[in-house]
């Protein structure tokens, strides 16, 4: 009561502050204070919902939204989203800018059509991966006049006559995506080109696009940012377009063309000397002289991705003397880098945030060093395969680099449980992969859960000295862990599946080959891990019928499972599947999944028997 | 065939080449010497154009006043078609057209005043004749007199009818049908001046059939009047479709044609002509007597092989057909009757009217037709016009439906239906069940019920919602697209499954409520 009448002082005003500033802590708080209900209320603009069925009763309570997020309801469909125009509060549509359908496969376009007129404002529509996609969803999306980002990656129907609806119907699109629309051709492209000038964004990669389609694009005035990955019949005279036209051009994505070559980029390099990014993964074999020339005008260069190319020590000199602000640098798989190559990069660019050196075998301590020195705002650092490298790198890094967030150290051998207590001290750490660390073992994981506790990604795919006290470790310090890999760590058992159901955050949770683990420990997490939604227990031989029964029970956000070579009895399937089924939830590849697991697993039922 | 039926039946008909053995025949004794000559001048040094204008308007001129006294000179256009067929004859009817070009003025000069002669020295003798009346003859006299103005008077005919023969070919296309005379010169000539009516016919077939084979040669020998018949034939089998149109523009006085009208089961029977022996029925005349020489040895004779020609010696009515549908514009009680021109005409547009429409397209399975031609004609471009814009406007090729698009601020591509229900948008499980229901698309909408709340109940529903019948066709077009704007429509089936506690018409006023907003 107390605490009720002091918040009662408090104006409005700062309460929407204190809620804002809450964070994720806000639902306690609004469960237990009728203030900050209503505010929240009143005040969210994003609503992302679990499951359809509280969609209702959650779109009347949260009538201000102006996101909504249905891509975790694959099931949604048309008879649902009438009665949600039905049902729900009066114009719980009318303040709808963004909606993010993404997977919702189920929706038709007749669903598509009614949603989209019944929102006068939207503005952005997500229906990437909605697979089943054709023109008539396409149509549907071309009543949103207003719309101004679209994102239609693998809407594998959609044709050029769908993209002609869009293009016409959507005249201010400013941000389009067509990843993967396969169907969609030069035709399609020229005529968004002639419709929509406002285009800023632009992704075509994929599609079966030819230099006529570049000739087009060319001719918009104001795209800033053009992707076309994988787009093989696209060659250096398409790119030679690109240099007279699309004057604001700042990022450009040409990875994997194969047709394109160094004289390619160079025409778009000297065409747009303002560019601030390149991506030029896996379509060169190597830099020519006259590329890197040209790499020397690009002062306002903020990230190269040249993934795959063949580098040379004169080439990171000059993008590391001349990119002053460059941010991301990508050499995965580069070949020819040396630890001077990057010594002289890095000297350069002191603003580095990304460096990704995946595969760059011959980078050794000193280097990793000298990065750590020279790049203190990096932010994440990617050495998969750098297994030259031994603890003293990580002390460095974790003594300069304190903000890193993101490392990846998967298969770098050097890497034991002193490097992780030198690297405990990047206390930001969110992301961190220590697969085919075979040296790290429960001390060093300790160390690691007790300095960082924003973890939310761990890798520790076959770390086999890991072991249950490990996890305790890890359970109790990284409490926001959302994505957690123990495969083949064989010493795991049920007491480590016991720590980890305390992990209430974990949605993604990969558990192949343990061996030890059984119904017990899968029970505890099915019970504890609410929000698990990806599951894989392949080769987890000892978990029978009780422990599916009990995911399939308590699980309700579970979307995939993987569990072949499960001893299953054939009842236990259809269970699973019926309870699956039941909650309108699962997406149809997991139902296609399990009625595939349901024939091989019936032939097993069948072995046992005979 | 036909053709080969009445090469056999024409005992002249020797060789196909008998046009170019013209010059050969005029040893016949009834030919007379300046036709012998006509063919030993000189040939032509080259085929001068303007030379040859001139020559024929000048024979043509010719030829016209002695058959047809006080008849007016055809016009020149007369002289232009004959001279396109010549144009025509080059290539394959050299021969012919040689023959033809031997021919010189001043030969006919020398025919004429050879006739001039003789008509005077019958003149005389007529004179006598009357001046004889009065005095008062034996009536032996009189008959043997009669009996030698009748000789005179046939071998001034038939020598005129040689002259004129070469000119034959514009005489027919443009007096034939109005000049019992030149239909009576066409029979004379046919058994004893054979060479005239090569040259003459020899010019027409090759405008209807340039490059047809040996067997239209043979035709060639035919009577002028079956060689009308034959064009009619190619006619029709060339273009069906034209024939009902084609009347359309001719304008016949009310009284001036003969009015048939064929009964009901008359048009729609499949065959025409009967075997009186065994009772098979056939399309064609000529395939009833290529049947018939199986029944015996006296079908087999040129005579009965021969293709039975019509009486030709009286002016003939044309004639023109009714259809026998009541009402109907082309039946002969309608106001404004128009008449059908052949008796194909009339059983195709009986079927194409009056009959169900009892062919259906294999590819597109909406088009139907009552013609199986029709259905041929439509299957040749079927799918070709798949290109719809919103206004309307069909196209064959994409990017002209994207150039339109470009063109026209609002115009958007109307989106091909059909193509929707073949799975693309259905998960792979269904696909199996679309494509046995595209057959019968009608059954799917009363089986949905029963199918439970699954999304392919949606899925369903969305392939058929707007299940366009004829959707290409412009004109149902209209009414398709109000369908497909309806988007509410096809729900109230759906929610009854999975949603019975909603109301449809809520769903409606979800709907327009919605709609309403956007305004």
């Amino acid at each position: 009561m107390l605490s009720e009448s002091r918040l009662c002082l408090l104006t409005e005003d700062l309460l929407i502050r204190i809620l804002h500033s809450l964070g994720s802590e806000r639902k306690p708080w609004r469960l237990v204070c009728k203030d900050f209900l209503r505010l929240e209320s009143a005040t969210r603009k994003t609503l992302r919902v679990l499951r359809f069925e509280f969609l209702l009763p959650l779109l009347r309570k949260f009538c201000n939204i102006d996101t909504l997020d249905l891509s975790l309801c694959p099931r949604i469909h048309d008879a649902a989203v009438a009665l949600l125009l039905a049902q729900g509060s009066p114009g719980w549509t009318r303040g709808l800018r963004r909606l993010v359908l993404s997977r919702a496969t189920g929706l038709g376009h007749a669903g598509l059509e009614m949603l989209v007129r019944a929102c006068p404002v939207l503005e952005a529509v997500d229906v990437s991966h909605c697979w089943g996609y054709g023109d008539r969803e396409a149509a549907a999306l071309s009543c949103a006049a207003r719309l101004r980002e679209l994102n239609m990656d693998k809407c594998l129907g959609v044709t050029d006559i769908g993209l002609a609806k869009i293009a016409v119907g959507c005249g201010q699109l400013e941000k389009l995506s067509l990843k993967w629309c396969l169907e969609i051709s030069d035709l399609g492209i020229d005529l968004l080109c002639k419709k929509c000038l406002d285009l800023k964004y632009l992704d075509v990669s994929y599609l079966k696009v030819t230099n006529e389609s570049l000739r087009s694009i060319a001719s918009l005035l104001k795209l800033e940012v053009f992707v076309m990955v994988g787009c093989s019949l696209v060659d250096d005279v398409g790119l030679r377009f690109l240099e007279k036209g699309c004057p604001l051009l700042k990022a450009i994505d040409v990875s994997r063309c194969d047709c394109v070559s160094s004289s390619g980029l160079i025409s778009v390099i000297s065409g747009h000397e303002g560019l601030q990014q390149l991506d030029a993964r896996y379509c060169l074999s190597e830099l020519s002289a006259p590329l890197v020339k040209c790499l020397e005008k690009l002062k306002q260069m903020r990230i190269i991705r040249i993934d795959g190319v063949r580098v040379s020590d004169f080439i990171l000199h000059t993008i590391g003397t001349n990119c002053k602000s460059l941010v991301e640098l990508g050499l995965s798989k580069c070949v020819g880098v040396t630890n001077m190559g990057i010594m002289q990069l890095v000297s350069g660019c002191g603003n580095l945030k990304i460096l990704d050196l995946t595969c760059c075998r011959f980078i050794t301590n000193a280097t990793i060093s000298i990065i750590a020195n020279c790049c203190p705002d990096l932010v994440c650092l990617k050495l998969e395969s750098c297994d030259m490298m031994t603890e003293n790198c990580l002390y460095q890094l974790g003594l300069n680099c304190l903000l890193l967030e993101e490392l990846d150290l998967t298969d770098c051998s050097g890497v034991d449980d002193l490097a992780l207590r030198y690297l405990s001290k990047c206390s930001e750490l969110i992301r961190l992969k220590l697969g085919l660390c075979t040296n790290i073992t429960d001390i060093g994981l300790a160390h690691i859960a007790c300095n960082c506790p924003k973890m939310t990604e761990l890798d520790l795919y076959r770390c086999v000295r890991i072991g249950d006290d490990g996890l305790a470790a890890l359970t109790s310090g990284c409490k926001k862990l959302t994505k957690l890999n123990l495969s083949y760590c064989n010493r795991i058992s049920d007491r480590g599946m016991d720590y980890i159901s305390h992990l209430g955050e974990l949605s993604d949770l990969e558990l192949r080959g343990l061996s030890n683990i059984t119904s017990i420990g899968i029970r505890a997490v099915a019970v504890s891990c609410k929000r698990l939604a990806d599951l894989d227990l392949k080769h987890c031989e000892k978990i029978d019928d009780s422990g599916f029964g009990a995911l399939a029970f308590f699980s309700q956000n579970l979307r995939q499972v993987s569990y072949t070579l499960v001893l299953l009895s054939l009842n236990q399937v259809i269970l699973i599947l019926s309870l699956m089924r039941s909650k309108s939830h699962s997406s149809a590849a997991f139902e296609s999944k399990l009625q595939h697991l349901l024939y091989k697993n019936y032939k097993c039922y069948l072995n046992e028997h005979n | 065939m036909d053709s080969n039926g009445s090469l056999r039946a024409n005992p002249w008909a020797r060789s196909p080449s008998l046009t170019s053995a013209a010059n050969g025949l005029s040893s016949d004794p009834l030919s007379f010497p300046g036709f012998g000559l006509q063919h030993n001048q000189p040939k032509w040094d080259g085929p001068s154009n303007s030379d040859y204008g001139i020559r024929a308007e000048a024979s043509f001129k010719e030829f016209n006043q002695p058959s047809q006294n006080g008849s007016p000179p055809p016009p020149d256009s007369n002289n232009e078609i004959e001279f396109a067929d010549q144009e025509n004859c080059h290539p394959s009817e050299s021969s012919q057209t040689n023959g033809l070009q031997d021919w010189d003025p001043s030969v006919v000069l020398n025919n004429l005043s050879f006739l001039e002669e003789k008509i005077h020295q019958l003149q005389n003798l007529v004179h006598l004749i009357v001046r004889q009346k009065g005095v008062g003859q034996p009536t032996e006299l009189v008959t043997q007199e009669q009996q030698l103005i009748t000789t005179d008077l046939t071998s001034i005919i038939i020598q005129l009818i040689s002259t004129a023969g070469s000119l034959l070919p514009s005489a027919r296309n443009s007096l034939i049908n109005t000049s019992p005379l030149l239909a009576q010169i066409g029979q004379l000539q046919g058994p004893t001046v054979p060479s005239g009516t090569g040259v003459g016919i020899s010019c027409i077939q090759p405008q209807k059939n340039v490059g047809k084979k040996m067997s239209d040669q043979a035709m060639q020998t035919d009577l002028p009047n079956n060689c009308e018949m034959e064009q009619n034939y190619n006619n029709v089998e060339h273009d069906p479709k034209d024939e009902d149109d084609a009347d359309d523009g001719e304008s016949l006085a009310p009284g001036s044609y003969e009015i048939l009208q064929l009964e009901k089961e008359e048009i729609l029977a499949p065959h025409t002509h009967f075997c009186t022996i065994c009772g098979k029925g056939f399309k064609r005349d000529a395939n009833l007597r290529m049947h018939m020489r199986g029944h015996g040895d006296e079908y087999k004779t040129p005579a009965a092989l021969a293709k039975p020609h019509k009486e030709s010696g009286s002016p003939k009515l044309i004639k023109r057909y009714s259809c026998p549908y009541p009402g109907c514009k082309r039946n002969k009680d309608h106001k404004k009757f128009q008449p059908l021109k052949t008796i194909l005409c009339v059983k195709n547009h009986y079927k194409r009217t009056h009959c169900d429409k009892s062919y259906t397209c294999s590819r597109c399975n909406t088009k139907k037709f009552s013609v199986m031609a029709d259905l041929k004609t439509h299957e040749k471009h079927c799918g070709k016009d798949k290109w719809l814009c919103s206004c309307g406007t069909t196209f064959s090729r994409k990017d002209k439906l994207f150039g339109h698009i470009a063109l026209f601020q609002g115009h958007t591509p109307a989106i091909p239906l059909d193509d929707n229900t073949k799975g693309v948008a259905e998960p792979p499980i269904q696909d199996s069940k679309e494509n046995s229901k595209e057959g019968n698309m009608n059954n799917t909408f009363g089986s949905i019920p029963s199918n439970g709340n699954e999304v392919q109940n949606v899925m369903d529903v969305k392939g058929n919602s707007d299940d366009p019948i004829n959707y290409f066709s412009s004109l149902n077009f209209e009414a398709n697209f109000g369908v497909f704007n309806d988007f509410t429509r096809p729900l109230f089936d759906d929610s009854e499954s999975s949603f019975s506690f909603v109301m449809p018409g809520s769903f409606k006023s979800g709907g327009e409520s919605g709609s309403d907003n956007l305004q």
